[in-house]
């Protein structure tokens, strides 16, 4: 047994005690239906699979309804390649309303075998039995059905013709039903695609090219240039890298060790060319080539548009749209040499099978695909492409495999639902009905080939053309002359089906326009729908749901009236959803009412209620529909309000739920569902259905609110608002906010240095000796001959100087060097300082120490950079040298060679240093005062001497020496961070105390200023083994400076920021509406929580000048305050700041930005140029990564 | 580097990890506890399908570090019941059919327990902004607050029950 699995068809076929119902016709390759087995089991096989909408239970329903047995007594086997039958993929809610027939077809023939065995052994005629709950009854004499079962193997084939049940005997179809996964599923007990784990099971990860979602055109499947595994091989649990084409996988022992080989492999593409920009879904749908179909061509068009009084063109547009599971795709695989088995979310479990036999070339009879339920998938996800991957990676090691695609891989490779762009011409006659309707839609659809074929290059990345675009494209309105076209087209963006595809969008045209048309000829909208409709079901439905709603008349907009900002109104719509190949098959019929308020200020639209109505037929378990059209009216109100997919130039820019939010629980509307009650009619596939009027009932209603049309969605509040009051008034309020652009200050003047440096070091030479005489090399010490008292406080004295920060070695190595440091002037390398005769300081005797560190020249003679704060360490006292020496002696050595620092000219001739030193190392002391006690003196010492606070808090000048006066400790850079001031100057809104001070240097964080990040997070973990009077020490002595907050002042200063942010909430979002969203969806989750962290009213880096602090955090994150925190059982908080580098684009973090600044920092001008220094960040950091 | 074990209490029972400070606890939990109810829905703190109690207050594991962790106490949906017996609010996402695919049951399940056991009588305002960051893409919206308010209506009339809503360790 290896991993979960279904019993195969084989067992069954084996089994002794059965009966089995195969397909007709299927008695050579059996394909099993129905068994029931020796103790009265039935268990019940369906090709499709449950995407999390209940069909398990349903169809649980019907079967046991047909053969009388308990519901509990009917089990599902569901997708499985090894049991199930292949009928197709699972889409468009067909499930119920095409495979349940040869199910219940399955059921009755079982049911009639069953009898006629009963009436044997009994003794009497099938006429004279009855069944009840799986038993068999004449007279008093009784027998189960596993008793007729047992002691045979039978087999019989399905009756097409059988009759099955009556509906007026249904005693369990049509009544509510509890479904049988939510009760495991609440208790963590059911096994999902994600939970499943085979012994032996490695962790595996893709790396995906940088066309994401896009699987044709130029480069794909042939952009790979070069992938470095020495980059990642040394990792820890590192088991292999694997690129085929442009397929890259990592694959680790552990799933975090896989999380990290995959981010830090070295992979080169080619520049990708660019790509029909779809944040103009318009242009760029109209640019694409496309065939044009014409379904339906009835009367004169053009004419009859000729006499059109008002002649009404108009055209709607539908954006990108992503399924968004909540789950991103997961699979497993295990590929052998004479099979591979992949347990697999996917939906077309069969097809799946075939492509991934033509992916790795074996018989499809080889693959054994056992289905997992996954995350909802709502149309298609990722879970084909995954399983792929893991049959790659697994064949690639010989051993299973999991992969686990990340958030942002599933968002950005998803097939997505397709944009659309549908005109339609029109207008009223003289009578005031619809002249003619002559409409086009455009749809770039595709099938979406599983990834993997087309990255491995299995597939050419070729366009198909699919046709797809026609669902529900004939109106369900009797209008004269009518003409309906579909332009089918390539794709764009990898795209595939998605609920309610390609229906949604002609609705929203179709119910939009009759919206229009009833406005305009002065008609009620629902009254304006019966005049025209004439499908009975539909004139039925309509009425229903206008009573419900309780519709009054209306046939101007703003009858809703509205209060304060908020304006009211109620919009209808209809739709008969259509799907399949054209013509179709006709689904259920639904209908809604929506009602909106418009906030005429803020330009958002709530959805406050929903009625809609449905007929479906004959309904399996009621409350499974109910839920489902929940779902359904959800899910459509967010892709109307909310969604859109955005792009760059090259791929999909939104990757995660900030950058394409979704409805959430303080926007949900109430929803009143009315079900059309019609039991003697065929069940029709439900809740998709319920999605397709949603956008037009919407949009009609917010028209009813304000007299705006909107013809293109969605409607998020900046598009709303822009309608309402124009777009002058908001680009007013950003220019208000532009910033005045402030000089920057940074590490070492860039610019000015080189000119200069130059300069000196002509005359530089002539002051100073450049190079100093070395001093010889001892052997290194006998760590025995230091006492262990000193090794310890020299410990401390390390600890206080931060040393392992800097100097710290790949990949965490204490000590070892390596770190680099970019600087104008070059990268800086830290120096390996492990006692290592070769690479590290043991060859260097106290004296060859203590110049360094005093005076920055190394052992040999030559000089350092003062990026090694020789300037601050001349101020620490010999005993604390002694001590540090006798620690850094007694350390593991690392016989590594750091790398060695790469500077350009002319900073490479070390010997300018000389030159420098003569100008700027000043063989100061630190003042003492002995009237400020002993605290303040110890942390001056600390401060300014061996913790070397002004290396980062004080701007240098063009030569890189700290500047002086009252740029001292005035703020500076490190590593691109700006280091604030510390001389009681900071920008924050609240003043530092110096219990600040103390909390923020002992754990890393204070409740009015925020957290430590960056270099400075590493500096406080560093102090952790310093003694609390030390920390106390340096805060006594960093509050002593001017301009230090008292307790009061500070608790007011945080009141009023606190009242100021709130107060700039909704400014704010009207300033950087995006940088809203993307605050709502990426950061609210803990910046708004009640929870422990600062309010960011109070984050120091939001008030800073630069962003530089804020942009670093987004990219790289931030430990947890409670990693940082020195005393135990601190409440700090415990989970810390993803980096969203790989989630947010420069431009979204730019947006981001502005709206932060705004919003938290309302009294600061706005930050300028942010999408820049974000570029630059990220390049800074690539290169010291 | 080998690193120094982390010691923990999950779901009652004392647990020890030799794993690297900043390995994110839902792997661990997952994959070496086995306990699948916490599921990885986007890594970035934004969805909650990964929440877990820490200390009775709902986190998100996929942000949260095991280094951080020593000394605390997580409790996972697996560790909500009682001698067996399903808690309180799992029973009522049950009752009220609460999920479709219920890939963020496990979210929705955990910040209710936590909302509850701060406020035990929120009314509609203080539940959807309980449950604000918890995303649901099946549009279960429905269900799941009324399941929220049916465990806080069958709380308020059992204070037995009540009694367990504060997760035991
Ligand atoms: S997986 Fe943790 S919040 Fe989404
Ligand atoms: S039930 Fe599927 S995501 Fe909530």
């Amino acid at each position: 047994m290896t991993g979960p699995r279904e019993k195969a068809l084989a067992a069954y076929l084996e089994a002794d005690d059965i009966l089995l119902v195969l397909r007709p016709g299927s008695a050579n390759a059996p394909d099993i239906h129905l068994a029931i087995t020796g103790d009265g089991t039935v268990i019940a096989f369906n090709g499709h699979v449950d995407l999390g909408t209940g069909i398990r239970t349903a169809l649980a329903q019907i079967v046991a309804e047909e053969l009388d047995v308990p519901f509990e007594r009917v089990s599902l086997v569901l997708g499985t390649t090894s049991a199930a039958p292949d009928q197709g993929p699972t889409i468009a809610s067909e499930t119920i309303q095409i495979t349940a027939i040869p199910l219940r077809q399955a059921a009755a023939t079982a049911r009639r075998h069953l009898l006629a065995r009963a009436a044997d052994r009994l003794g009497t005629t099938v006429d004279a039995l009855t069944v009840d709950g799986g038993t068999v009854h004449a007279g008093s004499a009784a027998i189960g059905y596993g008793d007729l079962v047992r002691g045979r193997h039978a087999r019989v084939e399905i009756d097409p013709a059988i009759a099955v049940k009556p509906v007026a005997d249904y005693r369990l179809v049509g009544t509510p039903q509890p479904r049988t996964d939510i009760g495991p599923k609440a208790l963590g007990l059911w096994t999902y695609v994600h939970d499943v784990r085979v012994p032996g099971m490695l962790h595996g990860r893709v790396v995906r090219p940088p066309y994401v979602g896009y699987d044709h055109g130029e480069g794909v499947g042939t952009s790979l240039l070069a992938v470095d595994e020495s980059s990642v091989a040394h990792l820890p649990g590192f088991v292999a890298v694997v690129a085929i084409g442009d397929f890259v996988g990592v694959v680790a022992a552990r799933e975090e060790q896989a999380v990290e080989a995959a981010r830090r492999l070295k992979v080169t593409w080619k520049p990708q060319p660019p790509r029909p920009d779809l944040n103009d879904v318009e242009a760029a749908l109209r640019a694409n080539p496309a065939r044009t179909r014409v379904l339906k061509h009835e009367g004169d068009v053009e004419r009859a548009l000729a006499a059109a009084s008002p002649a009404m063109p108009r055209t709607y547009v539908w954006p990108y749209q992503m399924h968004g599971s909540i789950g991103p795709s997961c699979a497993v695989a295990d590929w052998r040499a004479d099979g591979l088995t992949v347990w697999s979310g996917t939906q077309n479990p069969h097809w799946m099978r075939r492509d991934l036999a033509r992916l790795l070339d074996m018989p499809e009879e080889a693959i054994v695909v056992e289905r997992h339920e996954a995350a909802g998938c709502y149309g298609r996800n990722c879970a084909d492409d995954v399983t792929a991957d893991a049959a790659l990676l697994s064949r690639a090691v010989g051993a299973p495999v999991r992969v686990q695609l990340t958030r942002e891989e599933e968002h950005g490779w998803e097939p997505k639902g397709a944009a659309q762009v549908i005109d339609v011409r029109g207008g009223l006659d003289l009578a005031g009905g619809p002249v003619a309707y002559d409409f086009e839609t455009r749809y770039p659809s595709n099938l979406a080939p599983t990834l993997a074929l087309v990255l491995t290059g299995k597939l050419p990345p070729v366009p198909e053309v699919a046709e797809m675009g026609d669902r529900t494209a004939i109106p369900p309105y009797a209008v004269g002359p009518m003409r309906i076209a579909v332009h089918d087209m390539p794709p764009l963006a990898r795209a595939s089906w998605f609920r309610g595809v390609s229906a949604m969008p002609n609705s929203f045209a179709h119910e939009s326009y009759f919206d229009e048309l009833a406005n305009a000829a002065g008609v009620d909208p629902v009254e304006y729908r019966l005049r025209y409709l004439t499908d009975p079901r539909a004139v039925d439905l309509v009425r229903a749901v206008a009573e419900r709603a309780k519709w009054r008349l209306r046939t101007t907009w703003g009858t809703e009236g509205g209060e304060g900002d908020l304006l009211y109104g109620r919009g209808f719509a209809y739709a008969l959803y259509n799907h399949g190949k054209f013509p179709g098959t006709p689904a259920a019929w639904a209908a809604w009412v929506a009602d909106v308020a418009v906030n005429r200020r803020t330009g958002v639209v709530t959805v406050t209620r929903v009625t809609v109505g449905q007929d479906s037929g004959l309904m399996i378990n009621p409350d499974g529909v109910r839920h489902q059209i929940h779902g359904n009216v959800i899910q459509s109100v967010s892709r109307v309000l909310k969604e859109e997919v955005r792009f760059t130039g090259t791929g999909v820019e939104s990757l995660e739920w900030g950058g394409y939010p979704i409805l959430t629980f303080e926007e949900t509307p109430d929803i009143d569902v009315l079900l059309i009650p019609r039991p003697d009619e065929e069940p029709r596939g439900v809740g998709e259905s319920a999605s397709v009027p949603s956008a037009a009932a919407i949009v009609n209603a917010v028209y009813d609110a304000t007299g705006l049309r909107f013809r293109e969605l969605p409607l998020t509040p900046d598009r709303v608002l822009a309608a309402l009051q124009g777009r002058q008034r908001i680009e007013q309020r950003i220019e208000h906010r532009a910033a005045v652009k402030r000089k920057a200050k940074r590490w070492f003047g860039l610019g000015v240095g080189i000119a200069g440096l130059a300069g000196l070091a002509a005359g530089g030479l002539a002051l100073a000796a450049p190079f100093r005489p070395a001093i010889a090399p001892i052997q290194r010490p006998d760590p025995a001959v230091f006492s262990p008292a000193s090794v310890e406080r020299g410990r401390l004295v390390a600890a206080a100087g931060a040393c392992a920060v800097c100097h710290v070695g790949p990949d965490g190595v204490a000590l070892a060097g390596g770190r680099a440091f970019e600087t104008p002037f070059g990268t800086v390398r830290a120096t390996n300082i492990t006692p290592d005769e070769t690479n590290g300081i043991g060859g260097w005797s106290f004296a060859a120490f203590q110049r360094a560190m005093r005076q920055g020249i190394r052992r040999d003679g030559a000089h350092l950079y003062p990026v090694h704060p020789y300037t601050s360490f001349v101020n620490v006292d010999d005993g604390d040298l002694q001590d540090l020496y006798a620690y850094l002696m007694t350390t593991p050595a690392v016989a590594a060679p750091a790398p060695v620092s790469a500077l350009k000219p002319p900073f490479a001739v070390r010997g300018l240093m000389a030159a420098w030193n003569a100008l700027y190392l000043r063989p100061t002391t630190v003042a003492v005062d002995p009237l400020k006690g002993e605290a303040w003196n110890r942390g001056a010492y600390l401060v300014e001497g061996l913790g070397h606070c002004s290396a980062c808090h004080t701007e240098r000048n063009a030569l890189g020496a700290e500047r002086t006066g009252p740029a001292r400790l005035a703020g500076g850079t490190a590593e691109g961070w700006d280091a604030p001031a510390i001389n009681g100057t900071a920008a924050g809104p609240v003043g530092w105390t110096e219990a600040a001070l103390y909390a923020y240097l002992r754990d890393g964080h204070a409740a009015d200023h925020g957290s430590a990040g960056g270099p400075m997070a590493a500096v406080v973990k560093s102090l952790a083994p310093l003694p609390d009077a030390d920390i106390r020490a340096m805060a006594v002595y960093l509050a002593s400076f001017p301009g230090t907050a008292t307790p009061e002042a500070a608790a007011a200063a945080r009141t009023a920021a606190l009242a100021a942010s709130e107060a700039a909430r909704a400014d704010a979002a009207l300033v950087a509406p995006e940088g809203a969203r993307l605050f709502e969806g990426a950061c609210a989750a803990c910046h708004e929580a009640d929870g422990t962290l600062a309010p960011l009213a109070l984050n120091s880096p939001l008030h800073a000048d630069r962003p530089a602090n804020l942009i670093r955090t987004i990219l790289h994150g931030a430990e947890a305050p409670a990693s940082l925190a020195a005393r135990p059982g601190s409440p700090a908080e415990v989970m810390s700041m993803p980096a969203f580098a790989a989630s947010l684009t420069d431009r979204q973090i730019a947006a981001l930005a502005t709206y932060l600044r705004a919003r938290f920092a309302p009294g600061k001008p706005a930050w300028t140029d942010v999408e820049a220094a974000s570029a630059d960040a990220r390049r800074i950091s690539s290169k010291g990564g | 580097m080998s690193t120094p074990p982390v010691t923990l209490t999950i779901n009652g029972a004392a647990r020890s990890f030799p794993l690297p400070a900043d390995t994110a606890l839902l792997y661990v939990l997952r994959n070496d506890c086995g306990l699948n109810g916490p599921k990885f829905g986007c890594g970035l703190g934004e969805c909650g399908a990964c929440a877990v109690l820490v200390d009775g207050r709902a986190v998100r594991a996929c942000t949260t570090r095991l280094g951080t962790l020593a000394g605390r106490t997580v409790t996972t949906l697996e560790g909500l019941a009682t001698d067996g017996e399903p808690h309180p609010v799992q029973r009522a996402f049950t009752a009220m059919q609460a999920a479709q695919c219920g890939y963020c049951l496990n979210g929705m399940i955990i910040a209710t327990v936590a909302l509850l056991a701060r406020d035990p009588a929120p009314d509609e305002a203080a539940i959807r902004a309980a449950l604000r960051h918890h995303l649901c893409r099946c549009g279960t919206h429905m269900e799941i607050l009324a399941a929220v308010r049916l465990a806080r209506d069958d709380l308020a009339v059992s204070p037995t029950e009540a009694a367990r809503m504060e997760p035991s360790s």
